[in-house]
């Protein structure tokens, strides 16, 4: 495998879910936080196509697509419910979208 | 020679990538954030090539950076100021939670990985030439992998037909105690 | 053949499920078609079964058929298989042929009725339970009608489920015949121990107990309670006077034709298991005695003309346990039979009578209704003529051919001659009391002012299948003809053999000694009641003690309340005052109360705050992969 192993792409990918993580508990605006979800899957892709190669195995680029066609899904479902809350007027801050409580 | 070349492709491609991903994080103008993101996702497919998975680092730049980013941006767009998302307020238990939450993943797979597999991630297999490729993805997602294409594509139907549900929703007349 | 019986059989159901599935979209009128013409299919199919079986040899006439395994348990399989054989067909015709025309006779009688249309549900699934009964080739299918039948006559007696009194008569009904179903079923486990089957080949077979033996006798007494509770004989009878608060196509079909006789069915298709039984074989036929004395007293002073006949029934299911209980199995069932058709035919007359009076049914209030229902009168006679046994009428031959059977069979049979004897003076008594009291005299009062008669005297829904009955109670006794011929005896040979009647001389006293003696009653009845003598209220006041024993029906039903009801009722109220209330319902507060309180508690976690939520799955996704690098 030319390039380092697998073991630095699997570092790189942990760095960067962690990341992608540390953006969707941080940050209070839900835009935001869909940006940082798409970092975390695309850092799960990064380390699926690692193991991928490192096993010689097509399966691994397979399930990185369908990930992808589940990541594009998400953006759409979770963009429409931005614009909808937002057409209601109520402030895009996720601490004040509370009424889901019990 | 060539792999010197590799190698240096991959740490600036990595720099890249890591830098991209805390600037998404850390940017309080949403739009800048997006910016921030094409960069990753750039960066990955340049990652995605060096582990000779062309057809989907092609995916990646058409479908993420070209249709989804894109799609965010429309929204920033369109909600204009009402984007803003500044970091004031919130909790600080909270933040340091999270912190110390994101952190400790990290430590932990990267000692996991480091612990358990170390010696096995050593070898890297032998690949023939058309791994990767278009044909390759095909014959797989047309063969082994069939149900998860047709599922893929139901799943898609749902996420189109929920986007526009959600995007002609009618908004309705506020109550008399406010409330919509 | 086969197909032929599986249709006749399954017809019923498919006329309760077209009129259950079809609802409000067919008219009353139509519901009824439906039910009478389902039965009617059974009827004919019926009828194709016995032309079947008249073909074949009489040692062949035995056919098994299954559909399906019903029920499989380790080393028990049970079929949902039925008998096409003599004696099944010989009930299927009686059953179907008699409920087809009760059935028609109910569409015109309930007609109006804003139920009606369940109604004739529930009459079709009582034909098809009792089908089911008759026809099941095992012990297991044949419980399952029996428990059919009874679900559909609790469902017919309260009907009219408004009503207080029906309902109380529904469950008693049901409570009383469950105690009977309890022990039939401790009967047939009891057979599954010795036989390892329920169908009639294993468990008929030789050898199966010994003569006399603990479990013979158990066994047949287990089938003799469920024969007695079904039949209403004593001491488990107090069920049917009260099941005339059904409409009177009820008592007609259940009380009369089908249900009440299924006792005496399952007795004489059992007969193999209590000939291994002989005491309790007698044991049916003291029963069957005592009932027909003590229901035949009770009669005589009731007032309501349903009551009469009912107890005129439980009587006459005296005379049919009498003869089985002597091995007369022809006898019994050629009785069962010409019953069905007079005892129909009273109860559908009453009915006319009813309907005409506006739903009257005290007889002190009727009177003189002759001349204004001549048809109806005449029908009535015809049918009293039969039930007191007087010649050529269809009760004669059947109670004559039972009689005469009696007194062929030692001491005991003797006894029971006598008692029988007894019984027919009483049965033409009450019966031509209800007559003379209801139709002769003057028109009475209430009459005068409630009889609507609209041109004929009822619809011809309910006079055609009246004078059917009317012809087959004249002329239905003719299959068997002492000195002539026995058809039913012979036809039903392979699969009962029935005892041998008298002959000669005793034969000959017996049938003079009981025409006389039912002539005597009717002459008597005359005497009494058809000139208002004042007889029956100088016995009352002479004996007071005896008038109260009868119209308290022997304090049956007033022992029973002390024995049963009354402790369980006592013991019920103490559960709750006890054990229900502190225990149950009070813990059960407790309980809400500390639920209630630990999910307020917990519910502080519901912030309703995204980002405090995905924290926690961070959070908790970090604490299960260390403790996945712990443990692996």
């Amino acid at each position: 495998m030319a390039g380092p192993s697998v073991a630095a792409y699997l570092v790189v990918s942990v760095l960067l879910f962690a990341t992608g993580a540390f953006g969707v508990l941080i940050r209070r605006s839900p835009l935001i936080i869909l940006l940082a979800l798409e970092i975390m899957l695309n850092a799960g892709n990064l380390a699926l196509l690692a193991f991928s190669r490192h096993a010689g195995n097509g399966d691994g680029q397979i399930f990185a697509l369908t990930v992808m066609v589940v990541a594009a899904a998400e953006a759409v479902v979770g963009l429409g419910l931005i614009v909808a809350v937002s057409r209601q007027r109520v402030e895009l801050d996720v601490d004040k979208l509370t009424s889901l409580r019990g | 020679m060539e792999d010197f070349l590799v190698w240096v492709v991959w740490v600036l491609a990595a720099a890249a990538l890591l830098s991209s991903g805390i600037a998404v994080v850390l940017f309080s103008n949403p739009f800048f954030s997006a910016l921030a993101l094409i960069v990753n996702l750039a960066s990955l497919a340049v990652l995605y090539l060096v582990l000779a998975a062309e057809f989907v680092a092609a995916a990646q730049v058409l479908v993420y950076a070209g249709a989804i980013v894109v799609m965010f941006l429309f929204v920033i767009a369109y909600l204009g100021g009402r984007a803003d998302a500044p970091w004031a307020g919130g909790p600080t238990l909270q933040s340091v939670a999270a912190i110390v939450a994101a952190g400790a993943i990290a430590v932990e797979v990267v000692v996991v990985v480091a612990l358990k597999a170390g010696d096995r991630l050593a070898n890297a297999a032998e690949i023939p030439a058309t791994f990767g490729s278009p044909s390759e993805i095909g014959r797989l997602f047309l063969g082994p992998h069939l149900l998860a294409f047709e599922v893929t594509s139901i799943v898609l139907l749902v996420a189109a037909v929920g986007g526009v549900i959600l995007g002609t929703a009618v908004p309705r007349e506020k109550r008399a105690d406010g409330r919509p | 053949m086969i197909p032929a019986a599986w249709i006749a059989l399954f017809a019923p159901l498919g006329g309760v499920l077209v009129i259950a599935l079809l609802g409000q979209r067919i008219s009353r009128f139509h519901a009824g078609l439906v039910a009478s013409g389902s039965t009617l299919v059974s009827f004919v199919c019926s009828l194709i079964a016995f032309l079947a079986l008249i073909d074949e040899s009489p040692g062949e006439r035995a056919h098994y058929s299954t559909l399906w395994t019903w029920l499989s348990a380790g080393d028990l399989e049970f079929g949902a298989e039925i008998l096409v054989d003599p004696l099944s067909v010989f009930m299927m015709l009686v059953v179907s042929g008699v409920g087809f025309l009760i059935l028609s006779y109910a569409v015109g009688y309930m007609h109006g009725d804003p139920e009606e249309r369940r109604y004739h549900a529930y009459k079709a699934l009582f034909v098809f339970s009792m089908l089911l009964l008759v026809q099941s080739g095992n012990l297991l299918l044949l419980l399952a009608g029996w428990g059919l039948v009874g679900l559909s006559s609790y469902l017919l007696i309260n009907f009219w489920h408004i009503r207080a009194t029906a309902v109380a008569a529904g469950k008693k009904a049901f409570v009383v015949n469950a105690v009977g179903d309890a022990t039939f079923a401790l009967a047939l486990f009891l057979l599954i121990q010795r036989a390892g089957s329920l169908d009639f080949r294993a468990v008929f077979q030789e050898g199966i107990a010994e003569k006399s033996s603990a479990v013979a006798v158990l066994i047949a007494l287990g089938l003799l309670g469920g024969a007695v509770a079904k039949s209403a004989q004593i001491p488990l009878h107090t069920w049917l006077p009260d099941a005339m608060e059904g409409p009177t196509p009820v008592s007609a079909l259940i009380h009369a034709a089908t249900m009440v006789t299924a006792g005496v069915y399952l007795i004489a298709r059992t007969h193999v298991l209590f000939e291994l039984a002989p005491d309790i074989q007698h044991l049916a036929g003291i029963l069957g005695a005592i009932t027909i004395l003590v229901a035949g007293l009770i009669a005589l002073v009731q007032t309501d003309i349903k009551r009469v006949i009912a107890y005129s029934t439980m009587s006459q299911i005296g005379y049919m346990f009498v003869a089985v209980g002597l091995g007369a199995y022809g006898a019994g069932l050629f009785h069962l039979m010409t019953h069905a058709f007079f005892k129909a035919l009273l109860f559908m007359a009453a009915g006319i009578v009813i309907h005409a009076l506006s739903d009257e049914q005290d007889i002190r209030r009727m009177g003189g209704l002759a001349r204004r229902l001549p048809f109806t009168y005449r029908a009535f006679l015809v049918g009293a003529l039969a039930l007191a046994a007087v010649p050529p009428f269809a009760g004669f031959f059947s109670k004559d051919s039972i009689l005469g059977s009696a007194a062929n069979a030692g001491t005991l049979g003797w006894a029971l001659w006598g008692a029988a004897a007894l019984g027919a003076l009483l049965t033409a008594l009450y019966t031509f009391r209800l007559l003379f009291i209801v139709f002769w005299g003057e028109l009475s009062a209430y009459a005068r002012e409630h009889l609507h008669v609209p041109g004929f005297e009822c619809g011809l829904a309910m006079a055609w299948p009246v004078g059917v009955l009317t012809i087959l109670a004249a002329i239905g006794g003719f299959l068997q003809v002492p000195w002539g011929w026995t058809l039913v005896d012979d036809w039903l040979h392979p699969v009962a053999e029935s005892a041998e009647e008298a002959t000669g001389f005793t034969f000959t006293f017996s049938i003079v000694a009981t025409t006389a003696l039912a002539l005597a009653g009717i002459a008597l009845a005359w005497r009494i009641w058809a000139r208002a003598d004042p007889l029956p209220d100088r016995l009352r006041r002479r004996y007071p003690w005896a008038a109260r024993t009868f119209e308290e029906k022997f304090y049956f039903d007033a022992a029973y309340d002390r024995a049963f009801y009354e402790p369980a009722s006592r013991s019920a109220a103490l559960a709750l005052r006890y054990v229900e209330e502190p225990l149950f319902l009070r813990s059960l507060g407790e309980l809400g109360r500390g639920a209630r309180s630990l999910s307020g508690r917990l519910s502080a976690v519901q912030t309703g705050s995204v980002r405090s939520y995905v924290l926690a799955l961070g959070a908790g996704a970090a604490v299960i992969a260390l403790v996945f690098l712990l443990v692996s």
